[in-house]
């Protein structure tokens, strides 16, 4: 058939067909815009400068803030475990401030690292 | 008098059947009734959008306009042209004529509705009167720039349609392939240009899929919209039918663009579609060719063959490479499709007849599940695997052939485009080979000393491709032991390797090239007797162009034989971490090899030659400090690809000897005469660093980018470079002229926020430099502004920087958020720092106007709370810098520095603040 299925409603929703026109409605329908400006999109953004693509992903990896450009197979401080685990994998995560945080906090012994930054 | 919805349904239900009457009796009361449902619907236009009610209604009036036009075609099927008119066509005509001169008025309710009503119209029914088409069309596409984003949506519903159903009349009628082709193009106008995702979305979704309009709706596999990208690949595409009608560029783009994307769901959506769809065309098709059609909608059973077409539809020797997207697309059938996992098996014939793409299904298996969690999968691949003995045999077997290949094409005067690609082809599949290689277990001695010997002989054959070398050298590190024993066994092996290389190349050719020097010219003796003397001066120019010749192609040989050593000891000094002073045959290496590369005039000589001497220079700090001043000068005067390497070397080589930086010993004792001794190198080496990130090239800021950050993160430089350098990379993240390199903002974007709150003293040092980095801008935005590139605005600049000066940001300040009594000392000290230098620049006079706003702005989003730290040790710190900032806050106040309301508010908040805080420290 053409009816469709009669559902339960949660909270009907009343339509009165037979009624006439209210004002407030015939207003509504009758009211033409005054101008076609004023039910249109303003011609500005008609035209986006991107064609609203995303910019190209470079998928910069924080990972590899963790490598050394000649050596990538070698994690960075790892140069004093000299017998064995060089190729130790690097955290699969993305690296955050908290690691740096971590990272820093026992930075090499000769490392002038820091001082003078406090000022 | 109320009709509740029930109601409405049933007085609905009622005409139909009204209709069918009309229709019957030929009832004089048709127009009536046409009024009558006019007027229903009429009623319905000013039902809210959210109202579902309302799109129950406008489904209905559809529905039952199709099913009263349906119930009438089936009398008409002989009358062919003009369509006839019937009851239910009178209707539609009537409700539209109604509906169309209100598309324009104010109420975007109503709008909403007739566009909503016309649109259902125009994708339910097949016909519409001619006339009235046209004002459909008309009105629709003024509705395409409707102010309101839901009425494009349904305006783009309409037209969808309208749009497709021209293309399906092209071949009958021009003219509407003309209109249809007029509404396609502004529709695609609008799929690029809608700023509105759900437009953009719904028109996707609603074209016509066409060779014209595929590239622009595969184009959205990039759209701003994350949900719009995700609706490319779980919706349009399954629904494109046959992967393997799009191009290759396009199956390699969207494989790409999908399963990297930053949205988790995307990147499902995707690989749903290639473990699911594309595997799928590819299984049916095969089966198609031997058995009968499949079943519909049953997933094929797993198929060799469909996976190796797959793999071919996606050209995988080159999507296969190292950083390829073939990889990610195997971890995801892999990971997606046990039934693969378990059905793929490895015989002898297999290994024997590989194609890159069944060495590629091999290693991919063999790497998921080696990475894989849990010893069921690592059980079943080393089940599925040859034992390493075997295994050799067969990685021996194809290096034969691939060597064998080289030395064809070698040989070859003219170019074999098949020989070249067969020859591709098979460096892919040793490659596959010898990537699992290195995943092997050499516990085994028989099969680790065939692999050591086999690998130790391809080694030394200069045919050998740079990839499969480099992989080579990798395997035999493997295959040696980590040990300290291994490790100089490796390097002694791999030396061997570079002097046969060496003593191959030039060995053998320069006699050859003598014997045939001689012999040519004794021919040309033999010739110079028989001819007049007018040849024997032709005959001498020529033998001097020999000669010349033969010089040159020596040089090449020389430079060829060169590369080739160079790079084998750079893949091996890559993989090997021994003192460099300890290992004698690395010294010689070094001094026979490297440094006289690293005095080539051949510019690809010596950027090689630099290479391994920098990654000699990691092994020993001597060297490295003796050679800091040549990479420094390879920067100065080097082109491109040198700087780029000299910057990367300086970076490693710190990393790796911080204390190179250390301020020099005698200063350290004597600090009296010199209050802060520097270390010679620290000045050329910002300098360095800062030129670099200022390069106009594209590649070298990004790589001093990248450089900085590591020294930075790792605190390797002292304050004041530092200062510098974190300067240059602010300004570049604001800088309109990076926009144009992604790679630099994206590091930046990440680099930034990062840094600052990895540490208060880096927030600190981001405070330092803020003020001067506004001025720096200013000047910038006039510039840009003159040259109208588009700039971020000043509230943007400012919200991040007073983000990543928020003390309470950094890691151990989260607490201070969550809890304003709660504090971390210091928190505050990067904010307050910032206040004061702030007004002490907007209190100065040199500053104007524009650079003010600003600065204010900045101030403005400052958090300097009212209450002090109950730690009574932190406020004895930071009194006195409250009691500056509070004096500059009060002249600020006095001067009437702020220039509208909102800094004014700021000022006179701060100001209070700040009292209650001095006053209170003052009881």
């Amino acid at each position: 058939t053409t009816t469709p299925t009669k559902r339960k409603e949660k909270e009907p929703f009343e339509l009165d067909f037979l009624a006439p026109l209210s004002q407030p409605v015939a207003d509504a329908l009758y009211t033409p815009a005054t101008t076609n400006s004023t039910i249109s999109m303003p011609k500005t953004q008609w035209k986006s400068k991107t064609r609203n693509l995303l910019p190209d992903d470079k998928h910069f990896n924080s990972r590899q803030l963790l490598r050394l450009f000649l050596k990538p197979k070698a994690r960075m401080g790892s140069r004093k475990a000299r017998n064995g685990a060089q190729q130790a994998k690097p955290p699969t995560e993305e690296v955050d401030e908290a690691y740096w945080a971590n990272a820093e906090s026992n930075p090499d012994p000769m490392a002038p690292g820091d001082e003078g930054v406090e000022g | 008098l109320i009709i509740n919805l029930r109601k409405i349904q049933e007085a609905c239900c009622y005409e139909p059947t009204s209709t069918k009457k009309n229709q019957k009796q030929e009832d004089f009361e048709e127009s009536d009734f046409n009024e009558e449902v006019g007027r229903c619907a009429i009623r319905v236009l000013t039902v809210k959008k959210s109202e579902p009610v309302g799109d129950r209604i406008v489904r209905f009036l559809g529905l039952f306009l199709k099913h009263a036009s349906e119930k009438v075609q089936p009398e008409d099927v002989d009358t062919t042209d003009a369509l006839p008119e019937t009851p239910a066509s009178r209707l539609t005509s009537h409700i539209l004529s109604i509906l169309l001169p209100l598309l324009t008025v104010r109420d975007k309710t109503v709008r909403f509705r007739v566009t909503q009503i016309i649109a259902h119209i125009v994708n339910t029914l097949d016909s519409i009167d001619d006339e009235l088409f046209q004002l459909v069309r008309l009105g629709l596409l003024k509705r395409l720039r409707d102010k309101e984003a839901n009425i494009r949506v349904q305006a783009v519903i309409g037209l969808g349609r309208l749009a497709d159903g021209g293309e399906a009349d092209e071949d009958d009628e021009d003219s509407d392939d003309e209109v249809a082709g007029g509404i396609l193009e502004k529709l695609l106008d609008v799929l690029q240009n809608d700023p509105s995702a759900e437009v953009r979305r719904s028109l996707l979704l609603n074209l016509p899929f066409t060779p014209g309009t595929l590239p622009y709706l595969l184009e959205r596999a990039r759209d701003l919209d994350a949900a719009t990208r995700r609706a490319l690949y779980s919706r349009l595409l399954p629904a494109l039918g046959d992967f393997r009608h799009l191009s290759l560029t396009h199956r390699e783009k969207l494989l790409r663009w999908g399963l990297r994307d930053r949205d988790e769901n995307v990147r499902k959506a995707t690989a749903r579609l290639f473990r699911e769809r594309w595997i799928e065309d590819c299984a049916i098709s095969q089966k198609a060719a031997e058995e009968e059609a499949p079943p519909q909608g049953q997933v094929s059973a797993p198929r060799f063959e469909a996976l190796l077409e797959l793999l071919e539809r996606i050209d995988v020797v080159n999507s296969g490479v190292e950083g390829g997207i073939a990889f990610e697309a195997m971890k995801e059938l892999w990971d997606g499709r046990p039934d693969y996992v378990d059905f793929i098996t490895f015989d002898d014939d297999f290994w024997n007849d590989l194609t890159p793409e069944s060495a590629f299904v091999a290693r991919t298996f063999n790497d998921y599940c080696r990475e894989a969690e849990g010893n069921k999968l690592q059980d079943m691949v080393e089940d599925k695997m040859p034992v390493v003995t075997a295994f050799a045999f067969f990685v021996q077997k194809h290096l034969n052939v691939l060597i064998d290949d080289v030395r064809k094409v070698a040989l070859q005067d003219q170019d074999d485009a098949d020989a070249e690609e067969d020859t591709v082809q098979q460096e892919f599949c040793v490659e596959q080979l010898l990537h699992i290689a290195m995943t092997l277990d050499y516990t085994d001695e028989v099969g680790r000393r065939q692999m050591f010997s086999i690998m130790r002989g391809a080694l030394a054959l200069a045919e050998l491709p740079e990839e499969c070398t480099k992989l080579v050298v990798d395997v035999l590190r493997t295959v040696c032991g980590v040990n300290a024993a291994g490790e100089r066994e490796f390097c002694d092996i791999v030396l061997e390797a570079v002097a046969e290389v060496h003593d191959t190349i030039l060995g053998e050719d320069p006699t050859q090239e003598d014997a045939d020097e001689s012999f040519h010219s004794a021919r040309s003796e033999l010739s110079d007797e028989l001819t007049p003397t007018k040849a024997k001066k032709n005959q001498k120019r020529g033998k001097d162009e020999d000669s010349s010749e033969i010089d040159e192609e020596k040089a090449i040989r020389e430079i060829m034989v060169n590369m080739k050593c160079l790079h084998i000891a750079q893949c091996m000094l890559q993989n090997v971490q021994c003192d460099l002073e300890e290992n004698n045959i690395l010294v010689t290496m070094l001094n026979n090899l490297v440094v006289p590369a690293v005095r080539s005039n051949e510019a690809p000589i010596r950027e090689r030659g630099l290479l391994c001497l920098g990654l000699c220079c990691l092994l020993s700090k001597n060297l490295a400090s003796e050679n800091m001043t040549l990479f420094l000068h390879c920067f100065t005067k080097g082109h491109d690809t040198l700087q780029i390497i000299a910057v990367q070397i300086l970076t490693d080589t710190l990393i790796t000897h911080p204390s190179l930086l250390a301020p020099p010993l005698a200063a350290q004792d004597a600090s009296t005469h010199d209050p802060s001794p520097i270390n010679p190198l620290l000045k050329p080496l910002t300098k360095t660093f800062l030129r670099a990130l200022a390069s106009p090239s594209p590649s070298l800021p990004l790589t001093a980018c990248l450089a900085v950050a590591k020294l930075l993160l790792l605190g390797l430089l002292p304050a004041a470079s530092s200062m510098e350098i974190l300067k240059a990379l602010t300004i570049a993240y604001f800088n309109p002229e990076t926009a144009e390199n992604p790679a630099l903002r994206q590091a930046l974007t990440y680099f930034l926020p990062v840094f600052c709150h990895s540490r208060l003293s880096n927030a600190a040092l981001m405070s330092q430099i803020a003020v001067s980095v506004i001025g720096k801008l200013v000047v910038m935005r006039e510039e840009a502004e003159e040259e109208e590139e588009e700039m971020v605005g000043w509230t943007v600049v400012a919200g991040m920087i007073a983000e990543w000066t928020d003390g309470r940001k950094v890691v151990g300040g989260e607490l201070c958020i969550k809890d304003p009594g709660e504090r971390k000392d210091g928190a505050e000290e990067p904010h307050v720092l910032l206040a004061t230098e702030i007004l002490e620049r907007a209190l100065g006079a040199g500053c104007n106007k524009d650079e003010r706003k600003p600065l204010l702005t900045l101030l403005s989003k400052l958090n300097i709370p009212s209450t002090n730290s109950p730690d009574s040790k932190y406020q004895a710190v930071s009194q006195e810098a409250f009691q500056t900032l509070h004096s500059l806050v009060a002249e600020a106040v006095e001067t009437k520095l702020a220039i509208d309301a909102t800094t004014r508010n700021a000022l006179t908040k701060l100001d209070t603040a700040l009292s209650k805080r001095t006053g209170e420290s003052d009881k």
